[in-house]
């Protein structure tokens, strides 16, 4: 009987992706063909730096956090008018933005879940839920811009006022909100190199009157930089305020001006340039607060440096030309290479003094190793090696089978821990500082969980428990970066900054998570398990006495470590906050999962709970531990305002909702017991 | 009869108590109560705030139903369940009786005999810091030097004798406790016995805005117009220290004389350090008061002085990396000291602990910012630490041997199962 437990894992398992996957669909543009770029311009390109989120990190991060959010994933995929289908990485995507707008403006970029929040700008609808190219969303551009700043106010009103629901967004107006940023974000990227593009405006044309248009076809912003006289940023904005003068230099002069400002102001957002190192007499004129990392600058505020004083001319015209000289070899592939290998070993130069970007390698190493995905492949083909292993149990090939399925795990786990080290070592920071980290820290936890408990039983519970914890929590992280669309190797909150803290108590107490989830993944086994025997009469008593064993083993391992890591937990408050304990969301929710752990020891020695009792208070308590570790984030409030989420309410009370399936086969299952109990005792009393 | 009388006898009673108190049930009872509380305490942080619903849940003796007044405030009606007080002393007992006193001591049990006394040191603690611990703030501006805490959140009604250069000399208090238990309407005498007058609340509301008469809005408002002014009730806000306390008070001279009529409203009180309190004035006889709604506030032995404030974001964002604040300390008798007050490393002395708590105004550029110090007193500060200590050590002790137990079981187990095959 015990071959049939694994169906409800198995669709439970199985059930998470099929939304991951739902965006990958051919679109077609109006694009006649579409030109790759060369592998070696954009491995050059993406191992460039980019300080963002407040550090500096290589380019393919920053890619796939700008496009993610666009897109809800890392590729964009398309069809061409000559037939051929494309699907482009993100590294390539944003090569297209930056240095080939007039394509990029044609990819379908921006994913709209809902086809309403494309009718309420005015533009025409595809299928419900689809993606649009920048040059479809266009004549819905200034509708857009108004309802965002309408309903960001709104929103902003929401938050001031407590949540008052009147001011609470809607669906279709979240998702409205949402495009407009993401419209605007990717018009900052479209525009960035605006003056290297000789007069070949992306964005924004419509501001500027004709004349500056023909203006822009002729004029060389970097020549233009190279004899202008001193002006700092407030009277470059009143000379070009000021009337146009009569005569046609005057003119010509006035209107270069403001073509200077409106590229400087096009190109803020990317820092990509380390900044200008000072002289000492030059440093002690600027007024930075000790201890203040002075951080990168984007293309218009090297524009703007230059403009503003003579001294730092020089190192502005060198990153523009160096700008200019990238943009114009972006039809020679090796040109191309040459140019972006260049700008590459400039970047890293200075980064190098500064001590930034030493590991930038090693981040890109991380995202193009897929160290998770293929965790979860060698989880998923070991889960199958097992299933199989069911077919004939006992046998020489299911031992085979099973040993190749237990090898799998392990290589899993590997992955797993490797991509985790590696994460570590990219912020110099223990295994987990946010909600994220949690997610593959429990995974790897669950999973060496499991294992330990098979070596320690061979009855393949572990090895099974371990499998499914490893499908669902890999599955459970893409899901995850994919929703958040965030850097999750980002900087840390000032409380948060203490290695210590981060060591012991996040790590101990994310621990007892793992712990309680195992449990949980055993009262499902048992439970599932029984039901199955109960309905076919084949039931293995003994066996499953050995999983309430199991199970209550784990509890204590639970307890152990939820207790330890919540008063740990206090202690860390008691020195940032000042109190050990403060009712917080967050340690209600740990306080909690250690309360059910007490609770289930303290029945079991009364005698008030059972084998059953046992498993079915260890899905509560993954029950109470999925509240306490996603559940009290999405409430939003309280201290632990880094961790907070949202939109997760309906996939948690699904998962409750699944959870409360297998608690609920333990009804017939204690009915049966009682019966099987109340015949045996006339017996007894008949013997006696 | 005889039986009956056993039954009731002394010992019985005594023997009964005995057994619940150190009953497995109880324990899972009171347990299985503390997670429904933690939970329901947990969730009515979202719309009630953190203030109230630790107060309803879990500084409670028991759980009131209760009916919602016009002010906001709630009246008690029926308690119908334990509150977290009254069960965290249940398991207190429980633990006491049960897992130190009755329990069978054996080598076996050594562990979970260690942690239990580990939690009922950590639930002691608990205790000690909640009745006998203090907290509150200090915010200063660099060069500003006080050892004055102000609470968070109790305010009380002052009365101060104004001499003629302007100069306070004592000031007299209506306590938080007696100003909580007003409400909207509700007339209220305070005797003054040091003073020449009496003070009469006449309202007060927890939460309150004033208004001009000259405001539209003014109509809808309920409440006599003092100087131009109405004072209009707020609901409660979720985040108890932004709520503002007003009354409308009258002052009634021992005398003979009209009474003095005023609206006291503690948003006049300061929030920025630089600003100062501006008390209602009035004159009784020959004497000057002022009279405002402050803050309690309480001294610390020592004076701190804020030398330099360090703000530090993340490069290109808007996420603090790091706060901290330069600070002397000045005692009597003692040398002065000059330390780092950071995120994670509190000043601990003389009794008391100053954690960098958070800084303002939020737009201020880097130089002119106050920095603010959570100021806390607690008695059983480090008892936790010690607590976690014990607990961790019997638990890891209790697991060994279990796993101990369960490895060699499952292995007898297998080889039985094995030599049957």
């Amino acid at each position: 009987m015990r071959k049939f437990a694994f169906i409800p894992l198995l669709l439970g398992a199985f059930a998470l992706p099929s939304t991951a996957i739902s965006a990958d669909k051919d679109i077609s543009t109006p694009l006649e063909s579409y030109q790759a770029w060369s592998p070696e311009a954009v491995e050059a390109f993406e191992n460039l730096l980019v300080q963002d989120g407040g550090r500096v990190k290589p380019v393919y991060t920053f890619a796939r956090f700008t496009l993610m959010p666009f897109v809800g994933g890392t590729k964009v995929k398309f069809s061409t008018q000559d037939g051929e289908k494309h699907t482009i990485k993100q590294s390539e995507w944003l090569m297209d933005v930056l240095f080939r707008g007039e394509i990029a403006r044609e990819l379908p970029t921006f994913i709209v879940d809902d086809s309403e929040a494309v009718i309420r700008i005015g533009v025409s609808p595809k299928s419900k839920r689809d993606r649009y190219s920048y040059a479809q969303l266009q004549k819905g551009r200034a509708k857009l811009a108004d309802l965002a700043a309408q309903y960001a106010e709104k929103q902003q009103k929401w938050e001031s006022k407590e949540k008052d629901p009147e001011f609470e967004l809607d669906r279709i107006e979240s998702m409205v909100l949402r495009l407009g940023r993401n419209v605007s974000s990717y018009e900052y990227l479209l525009g960035q190199f605006g003056y290297a593009r000789g007069g070949d405006f992306m964005v924004n044309e419509d501001i500027l009157p004709e004349e500056l248009k023909k203006l822009s076809t002729t004029v060389n912003m970097t020549e233009m930089l190279e004899k202008m006289p001193e002006m700092t940023l407030e009277q470059l904005v009143q000379m070009i305020r000021q009337q146009t003068g009569a005569s046609e230099d005057e003119r010509l002069f006035a209107g270069a001006m403001k073509l200077f400002f409106f590229h400087a102001n096009s190109g803020r957002g990317v820092a990509l340039f380390p900044p200008r190192p000072h002289d000492h007499a030059e440093h002690e004129g600027h007024d930075h607060p000790e201890g203040e990392v002075e951080r990168w600058v984007s293309v218009g505020e090297v524009m703007l440096a230059g403009l503003e004083s003579k001294e730092a001319r020089p190192w502005a015209l060198d990153h523009m030309k160096s700008i200019q000289g990238i943009m114009d070899a972006k039809d020679d592939d090796a040109a191309m290479v040459k140019a972006l290998q260049e700008f590459g070993e400039a970047q890293k130069i200075e980064a190098g003094v500064r001590g930034e970007g030493a590991r930038s390698a090693m981040e890109v190493g991380l995202y193009k190793g897929n160290y998770f995905l293929n965790a979860l492949v060698f989880f998923i083909l070991g889960f199958i090696f097992m299933a199989f292993s069911w077919l004939a149990p006992g046998g020489k090939y299911a031992r085979v089978l099973l040993l190749i399925a237990t090898i799998c795990a392990v290589i899993g786990l590997v992955l797993d821990i490797y991509g985790i080290t590696l994460r570590s070592i990219i912020r110099s920071r223990p295994p987990i500082t946010n909600l994220y980290d949690t997610v593959l820290f429990i995974t790897g936890g669950a999973v060496l969980l499991g294992l330990l408990l098979e070596y320690f039983t061979r009855v393949g519970v572990g090895l099974l428990v371990s499998l499914v914890a490893g499908i669902l929590g890999m599955f459970l992280s893409i899901k995850y970066e994919a929703k958040e669309a965030t850097d999750t190797i980002g900087q840390l909150v000032a409380v948060l900054d203490t290695n210590f803290w981060l060591a012991t108590h996040v790590t101990i107490i994310n621990f007892g998570y793992c712990a309680a989830l195992v449990a949980g993944l055993l009262g499902i086994y048992y439970l599932a398990g029984r039901f199955f025997g109960l309905i076919t009469g084949n039931e293995d008593r003994e066996f499953y006495k050995l999983v309430t064993r199991m199970n209550y083993g784990i509890v204590c391992f639970c307890l152990l470590f939820a207790l330890i890591g919540t008063i740990l937990g206090g202690i860390w408050a008691n020195y940032s906050w000042g109190r050990f304990w403060g009712w917080d969301p967050k340690e209600n929710g740990a306080l909690m999962i250690c309360l059910w752990c007490l609770v289930i020891l303290h029945a079991r020695m009364g005698g008030m709970i059972r084998d059953i009792g046992i498993n079915v208070n260890a899905i509560i308590l993954a029950g109470i531990t999925t509240f306490s570790w996603w559940g009290v984030n999405n409430l939003g409030v309280g201290l632990h305002s880094y961790g907070f989420t949202d939109g997760i309410w309906g996939k948690l009370f699904g998962s409750w909702g699944i959870m409360l399936i297998f608690i609920l086969m333990g009804v017939p299952l204690w009915l049966n017991d009682r019966k099987k109990k109340g015949r045996k005792v006339p017996q007894d009393e008949a013997s006696a | 009869m005889a039986t009956s009388n056993t039954e009731k006898s002394p010992g019985n009673w005594l023997h009964f108590l005995y057994k619940f108190f150190t009953s497995f049930k109880l324990a899972t009872l009171v347990l299985v109560l503390l997670t429904f509380i933690t939970l329901f305490g947990t969730l009515a942080q979202v719309n009630h705030g953190l203030v109230a619903s630790k107060r309803f849940y879990f500084d409670s003796w028991f759980l009131w139903y209760s009916i919602k007044e016009v002010d906001g405030s709630f009246t008690p009606v029926f308690p119908f369940a334990p509150g977290g007080m009254l069960l965290m002393v249940i398991l207190f007992t429980n633990m006491l009786m049960g897992a130190i006193v009755k329990v069978k001591k054996r080598l076996r049990g050594i562990g979970l005999l260690i942690s239990h006394s580990g939690m009922l040191l950590l639930l002691a603690g608990g205790f000690v810091s909640h009745k006998f611990g203090t907290d509150g703030f200090i915010a200063l501006y660099p060069g500003m030097k006080s050892s004055k805490v102000e609470s968070y959140r109790e305010w009380q009604l002052e009365l101060i004798p104004v001499n003629d250069a302007d100069k306070a000399e004592k000031a007299f208090v209506i306590p938080t406790e007696a100003l909580n238990a007003l409400r909207l309407n509700q007339e209220k005498v305070f005797p003054m016995p040091d003073l020449p007058f009496d003070v009469k609340i006449n309202s007060y509301a927890a939460n309150s805005s004033p208004i001009p008469t000259s405001a539209p809005m003014s109509a809808q408002v309920e409440g006599k117009e003092i100087d131009g002014f109405k004072l209009a009730n707020q609901e409660l806000s979720k985040k108890a220290e932004q709520n503002l306390p007003g009354a409308y008070v009258e002052f009634v001279p021992k005398e003979g004389g009209d009474p003095i009529e005023a609206i006291l409203w503690s948003g006049s009180a300061k929030f920025d350090p630089k600003e100062k309190n501006m008390p209602f004035q009035f004159r009784v006889g020959d004497q000057r008061f002022a009279a405002q709604l402050a803050k309690k506030t309480w001294r610390v032995p020592y004076e701190i002085e804020l030398d330099e404030f360090i703000f530090e974001r993340h490069p290109g964002t808007g996420v603090a990396k790091e706060y901290r604040s330069r600070i002397t300390r000045f005692e009597e008798g003692k040398e002065s000291q000059s330390l780092d007050i950071r995120m994670n490393e509190p000043m601990r002395y003389g009794g008391y602990v100053f954690f960098q708590e958070s800084f303002g105004p939020p737009d201020a550029p880097a130089g002119q910012m106050y920095s603010q110090f959570a100021v806390a007193n607690n008695p059983a500060d480090q008892w936790p630490l010690i607590a976690v200590s014990i607990t961790g050590l019997g638990l890891l002790i209790h697991f060994c041997m279990s796993l101990n137990k369960f490895v060699s079981r499952t292995r007898k187990s297998n080889k039985k199962k094995a030599e049957a095959a």
